[in-house]
């Protein structure tokens, strides 16, 4: 009891410290309006990457169709906020985000998830590419041209909170009855069902969890940035996800928030080849996204 | 009706260009379980390869054709050499990452020397047009389905009727229990990535015969549906990636010339997805069960 | 009375009868063994039992809380829950996992936690983790695996392996428990070990055993009853004493047929 207090006392502390640190140092002008920018665009990445980690790292399920919900989330928040460009404007969307990307998710989860592999990998995406060939078509969307002069609505202390909050939700659920179930999914599927885990409803709970998150990134990247198009939810966008979530270590939290800053100084590709041949991935040694021997 | 068969010619057209790229896939994934993502940009060099001797020296299509499958074959080895190779023991993941690096490399590396730009191809063969009974079919098509089914028969002899290919299948099959026999699978490897290549190669300058324009991102879409293609027609078979080619191909035509062509992209992964769920190895793949 | 009954059970692959027309029946607090020669369909059996592999043809009821239920066709999640547990031939273990973890995965059907309280970490999921980690460590006690508690899994000797399997079957809290050959493998102390382990999964946990196992020694003395399965035939049912003077059973295990 008194263990868990502790914990959660610590991060507190950690997280309000942080908080006061960046607030200091702009205050100071140590971090300028450059820095600033890239730091909430970190940290939208981190909440997309953790999510992305759930289904990957944890579920063990590939999925290449991040952006799609990404795209989802953010679209929602556009659009609503035409009507209502006002904090209850941004939540609202926020919610009718997540609400729909989740809904999406199980539409495509299940019929897919019953796939491995790299075919899940491969039919997330084509989903993920779907979406976006639907919003490039619809009118509410403003089709190829996208979406411009979204209101300003978040700053960085609302992404920082966003930042601290899903990710405390995504360890609390990797760290629970869901997550030992999903990562037994992952470790043996036969055997894992043999001891009563139902594999289709488990990796759906993950799959729906990481599409709310990334609809909450898809959200605050639409009203950081404030212009939107169907281009930036690409399969490059999914891929990039992807990129973090393996050089921060598949299945660790914490290197999704490294893994971000790597991805951004390095350059994507350049990371990749040098990480990759420097044989440095933290990944499980045997990790392998398919049964295929 | 005449529109009818005018589409399955263009479709065909197109097909045969996935089906070509869709080969190269099949063979990779089937030996080293690894999507070649870089596979796409090896096509677009292969474009800019004709596209650099037939303006620099005058040469001729066949030459182009034949210089450009030789220079992708090599370009694939030496990229499976320095990239793939030292992490045949790596999770499989490290390879795929490597492999959108090679990607991104190649594509930015082209961009960085020929500009972000488009090119025109010089059309080295004089367009022809032959009608028959209303459907219009140019020589240039004739070309490409023509160049392609030659490969695709030539492969497909390679691949059953020679000790090459009876390696090659082998290592796919089993890695350890070829080598135990005396096969060398980095030879094999080699070979696949090589000969994979050079359909991606010649697929390029057909592309760039076909279209006129080629650019150094012109890999990445039809990459991607070309390894679509290659999941429909079941991972790891050879005719299985023609089908699944020429199948993309036809509904990507077939969706455009109904009117819907701003949803092309989506029928493809619709009907990816359809038959995924159906078939979950593809049409030709051999579903595998874990044994228990 | 019959806990587990099974009629007229086939498994047809491609042409090849793996399992035809099997008849068996395991009474409550049973120990059954099935033996047969390698290849006979014993593990066939089992995976048809436990959903895993889909029957071709017959039935198979198991008597629960609340009467009697066909189990094939469902899920082996399905199976699993209604109460029947199982360990595998070649060790699946959740390897990456702790072994607290392992068993932990298994207890999943048991108790129900709140989403909201597991992400938000609301005195309910503290009270539920307090429930389950009780069960774990009676579990990890009766098993002897407290020391090897926060180790992963796959990491662990052979030997603890196969303990930690039985473990994980035993933390679904099943009515029937099927072991596959679990003294393959290992040296006579181990066996010795297992033997102790499965007379504590009848007498402590009250559990109903079917095992199929090559140790003709371990079988003769444990099992009360056994079934002999060869070429997906039964052909023998009797006590140990009965089994080993059958002449089928003698003629299957030296290679001659019947009749031969």
């Amino acid at each position: 009891m008194q263990a868990k207090w502790k914990a959660a006392l610590i991060w507190l502390v950690l997280a309000v410290a942080g908080f006061y640190l960046i607030n200091e140092l702009i205050v100071v002008g140590v971090i300028n309006a450059f820095i600033e920018n890239m730091l909430v665009t970190i940290g939208i990445n981190i909440i997309l990457a953790t999510g992305l980690n759930l289904i990957i790292g944890f579920s063990g399920q590939f999925s290449l169709g991040h952006a799609g919900f990404m795209a989802i989330g953010a679209y929602a928040t556009a659009i609503i906020t035409q009507q209502m460009s006002n904090t209850l404007g941004f939540y609202l969307s926020l919610g009718v985000g997540m609400v729909i990307a989740m809904l999406v998710a199980v539409v495509i989860g299940i019929p897919t998830l019953r796939l491995r592999g790299d075919y899940l990998a491969i039919a997330t995406m084509g989903a993920a590419e779907i979406i976006r060939v639907v919003i490039n078509n619809l009118k509410i969307t403003n089709g190829a041209a996208g979406m411009y002069n979204i209101p300003a609505l978040a700053n960085w202390p609302t992404v920082y909170v966003f930042v601290c909050l899903t990710t405390l939700m995504i360890v609390n659920f990797a760290r629970s009855r869901a997550g030992r179930a999903i990562q037994a999914i992952r470790e043996d599927e036969i055997a894992a069902e043999a001891v009563g885990i139902n594999p289709t409803k488990w990796k759906l709970a993950a799959f729906v969890m990481g599409a709310a998150t990334a609809a909450i990134g898809g959200s605050l990247h639409a009203v950081y940035i404030q212009t939107i198009a169907p281009s930036d939810f690409g399969i490059m966008q999914s891929i990039s996800l992807l990129i973090i979530v393996v050089l921060g270590g598949v299945g660790s939290i914490t290197g999704t928030f490294v893994g971000r800053n790597r991805a951004r100084g390095a350059g994507h590709g350049v990371a990749a080849i040098w990480r990759a041949a420097d044989g440095d991935l933290r990944l499980s040694p045997d990790f392998d996204y398919g049964v295929q021997a | 009706m005449q529109t009818f068969f005018q589409q399955v010619i263009n479709g065909l057209s197109l097909g045969s260009i996935y089906a070509l790229l869709a080969l190269g896939y099949t063979m990779v994934y089937g030996i080293i379980k690894l999507i070649n993502f870089a596979h796409g940009d090896i096509y677009m060099i292969g474009a800019f390869w004709g596209y650099y001797v037939i303006n620099q020296y005058h040469v001729d299509f066949g030459v182009a054709l034949v210089s450009a499958m030789a220079v992708s074959a090599i370009l694939g080895m030496v990229i499976e050499y320095l990239a793939y190779r030292p992490l045949r023991h790596s999770p499989r993941i490290t390879a795929l990452i490597t492999a959108i690096g090679v990607s991104y490399f190649l594509e930015n590396g082209m961009s960085f020397l020929f500009g972000a730009n488009t090119w025109n191809f010089p059309q080295v063969i004089g367009q022809a047009r032959y009608t028959f009974f209303g459907v219009t079919i140019t020589n240039i098509q004739l070309l490409i389905v023509a160049v392609a089914l030659v490969l695709m028969v030539g492969l497909q002899l390679i691949v059953q009727h020679t000790r090459m290919g009876t390696a090659m299948r082998a290592v796919a099959v089993d890695q350890e229990a070829a080598e135990l026999v005396g096969i060398d699978p980095n030879h094999i490897i080699s070979f696949t990535f090589g000969l994979g290549s050079a359909l991606a190669g010649a697929a390029g300058v057909l592309i760039g015969l076909y279209y006129n324009s080629i650019d150094p991102l012109m890999g990445m879409v039809p990459g991607i549906k070309a390894f679509v293609a290659a999941v429909v027609g079941g991972i790891g078979s050879i005719p299985g990636a023609a089908i699944g080619g020429f199948l993309i191909g036809l509904l990507e035509t077939f969706v455009q010339a109904i009117g819907l062509s701003a949803y092309k992209d989506a029928a493809v992964y619709i009907v990816l997805i359809i038959i995924l769920i159906v078939l979950p190895a593809g049409l030709l793949g051999k579903n595998v069960k874990e044994k228990v | 009375m019959a806990l587990l009954t099974v009629t007229k059970l086939s498994k047809q692959f491609g042409g090849l009868d793996a399992v035809a027309d099997v008849d068996m029946h395991v009474d409550a607090g049973e120990l059954v063994a099935l033996i047969g020669p390698n290849g006979a369909g014993k593990t066939t059996l089992f995976n048809l039992l436990t959903g895993v592999t889909p029957a071709t043809s017959g039935k198979v009821t198991l008597t629960t809380a609340s009467g009697k239920v066909a189990l094939l066709g469902k899920r082996p999640s399905d199976i699993a829950k209604l109460g029947l547990a199982r360990t595998f031939q070649n060790i699946r273990l959740f390897s990456k996992l702790s072994v607290r973890d392992n068993l932990q995965a298994a207890m999943t059907h048991r108790y129900h936690e709140n989403f909201f309280a597991e992400i938000l970490r609301l005195p309910a999921y503290y009270k539920k983790e307090a429930l389950v980690g009780g069960w774990t460590d009676a579990l990890l006690r009766e098993f002897d695996l407290t020391a090897v508690a926060d180790l992963d899994a796959g990491n662990l000797p052979y030997g603890t392996q196969r303990r930690v399997e039985i473990a994980r079957a035993a933390a679904t809290a099943p009515r029937i428990i099927f072991l596959d050959e679990p003294a393959a493998g290992m040296n006579p102390e181990e066996t010795a070990g297992l033997r102790a382990l499965i007379e504590k999964l009848r007498t402590d946990f009250q559990l109903t055993v079917v095992l199929i196992e090559h140790d003709m020694s371990l079988v003769m003395n444990l099992a009360e009853r056994i079934y002999v399965l060869d070429h997906g035939k039964m052909i023998a049912e009797g006590t140990p004493a009965q089994i080993q003077k059958d002449p089928a059973v003698i003629a299957a295990y030296l290679g001659g047929g019947v009749h031969a």
